[in-house]
């Protein structure tokens, strides 16, 4: 079965919504496009995630200590080991395995150590501010260090997780896990889950440490910081470099920024891995949908597919964790699906699931007057494997009798159930999601009982 | 009737006068807006007591008897249902009334 966009739940048929779990569902191909921000570990009211920024920092400047110490070699050894983490499967790679630094780099990443002294005497309180040091050094190597220093606790909380919601663990050996007491990296054989496909080992991180952005981050500096207090105004801008160079030639102005962002902790927050659009925006959306006019005239059928794109996801959220969006081309017609998956999280989701084997819900959408019989053959022919017998047509107007019967008919003849959404359908939707009565995928039900009701018995 | 039937039948008038009001304000605001599931119990736990008291004569139609939770009801669906019964009790209602004839001497 090929499931679309499959996450590790998915494939061992474990139906939880992302909502539901404390740590982000890791996806099977591809990496989750977040990323650890050790400054929500340090504004945590948790004092077990305050012990852990804590052990990510004393890591990073134990680096430090050794550089300063005549052990640069050691100390570049350790940071190039801590520089990859593909184990938790973070950041923008589509492969899962991401490339360690060269030893250049390292030494860059720890020349800080010697060349500011506030550095060489206390050290970095926060990780991150290497960012504004060094030139290259990302959000994602910072995220790849801190998973790396404290991999040993991530490792039993994916052990805890996993036994929690029954996903198969296996006996695997890491080569790379840090020991905090000897500050090392060593060899550990332990059971974790494992990718079904490359077999690699896969550690879960909790939801609450991750951003797209770090809190502390070059961008925010420089806009909201630099310019606003360093810049003079008829100054030529620095550029990247010389930015950094000021950084590293005024460590007090990095720190002062620091500070900052330590007072207005409380505005730090992690972002979730799928972000519900607001009712305000909600409404918007469909204002802007019913006013286009159906079929292709200026792009309408583009602009309806973006639009709904956008609010259905949003309006059938956390019931249907968004899978993916992809087109299709039959018969020489473009056809744009969103697919959700089915996590059996409500008595409507758990029946299509038993009744027509549906592990992934299909929606197409169609931007037409009338929906004719043959959108109803399109979708029905998509409808194999990980789909099952249904699936959903959104367009604009209530599909003509000949068209109903025909679905009728279609699920007479092979049990096959398609529904079919209108612009009133949506509205109530929108409107609910507004009002909070109900919940947007109840109208879904609401409709799926008409159509059991318009079944022969 | 009976002075008990006459008790209750003026208790549930009051009740389904009440909900009409409450519900007609949110159907002018937003007549489409879906009915809560917390509201819905209360409504048909009324429109039950009501169908006993006005019996199948009286009933305003006669394929409806309470709402379907999973049919979603909205504001506007609830109040015309409401006038409906609000008319057919009162129909019971002046059916009922009688009057004594006195004759002097």
């Amino acid at each position: 079965m090929s499931i679309i966009r499959p996450r590790l739940t998915d494939f061992h048929n474990i139906l939880v919504t992302q909502e539901e779990v404390d740590f982000a569902i890791p996806f099977i191909d591809e990496d989750i496009p977040l990323y650890v921000d050790p400054f929500l570990l340090w504004k945590s009211p948790s004092m077990q995630d305050n012990s852990l920024h804590l052990l990510i920092t004393n890591s990073f400047n134990h680096l430090g200590y050794l550089f300063l110490n005549g052990n640069e070699n050691e100390a570049i050894e350790l940071l190039i080991r801590a520089s990859e983490c593909n184990e938790v499967g973070l950041g923008n790679s589509k492969t899962k395995f991401g490339k360690r630094i060269g030893k250049k780099f390292a030494n860059e990443i720890l020349s800080p150590f010697t060349s500011i002294p506030q550095i060489q005497k206390s050290g970095f309180v926060h990780l991150e501010e290497t960012q504004l040091l060094v030139e290259n050094f990302s959000k994602d190597r910072v995220s790849d260090i801190a998973c790396n220093f404290i991999q040993s606790f991530l490792i039993d909380f994916t052990i805890e997780q996993a036994e929690k919601y029954g996903i198969p663990i296996e006996k695997v050996k890491l080569l790379n896990v840090y020991n905090s007491k000897t500050n090392k990296f060593d060899e550990e054989e332990t059971h974790l889950p494992v990718n079904p496909d490359s077999k690699s080992p896969i550690i879960f991180v909790p939801k609450r440490w991750l951003k797209q952005i770090p809190w502390i981050n070059t961008d925010d500096y420089f806009s909201n910081y630099y310019i606003q207090n360093i810049h003079r105004e008829g100054d030529e801008l620095p550029d990247k470099i010389k930015l950094l160079n000021f950084n590293r030639h005024n460590y007090d102005v990095v720190k002062a920024y620091a500070s900052i962002k330590e007072k207005s902790f409380e505005n730090c927050k992690n972002d979730p891995l799928f972000n519900q659009i607001p009712v305000t925006s909600a409404k918007r959306k469909f204002t802007t949908i019913t006013k286009l006019p159906t079929g292709k005239t200026d792009n309408a059928d583009r602009k309806f597919e973006d639009n709904v794109c956008q609010l259905v996801t949003s309006l059938v959220y956390p019931h249907l964790d968004f899978a993916q969006e992809q087109s299709r081309t039959e018969s020489g017609v473009q056809i744009r699906d969103l697919i959700f998956y089915n996590n059996k999280s409500s008595d409507f989701l758990k029946e299509i699931y038993e009744t027509y084997n549906c592990k992934q819900i299909v929606m197409e959408l169609k931007n037409v007057r009338e929906v004719k019989q043959e959108h109803i053959l399109q979708l029905n022919r998509y409808l194999k494997e990980q789909f099952g017998n249904f699936g959903i047509i959104i367009t604009r107007n209530p599909p003509p009798p000949k068209v109903i019967k025909n679905i009728i008919d279609l699920w007479s003849a092979h049990r096959k159930c398609i529904l079919v959404l209108d612009d009133a359908d949506l509205k109530q939707m929108t409107l609910v999601f507004e009002s909070k009565q109900r919940n947007p995928i109840e109208i879904i039900k609401k409709k799926y009982i008409e159509f059991t009701r318009a079944c022969p018995s | 009737m009976k002075k008990e039937d006459v008790d209750k039948f003026g208790k549930i008038q009051s009740q389904i006068e009440g909900l009409y009001n409450e519900i007609g304000l949110l159907s002018k605001k937003s007549p489409n807006d879906a009915i809560n599931k917390f509201k819905l119990k209360f409504i048909n736990q009324i429109l039950a007591e009501a169908n006993s008291i006005l019996s199948v004569a009286y009933k305003p139609f006669d394929g409806f008897d309470l709402f379907q939770e999973d049919e979603v009801p909205s504001n506007s669906d609830v109040t015309m249902i409401f006038e409906q019964y609000i008319n057919c009790m009162e129909k019971l209602r002046t059916d009922n009334i009688s009057t004594k004839e006195f004759v002097n001497g």
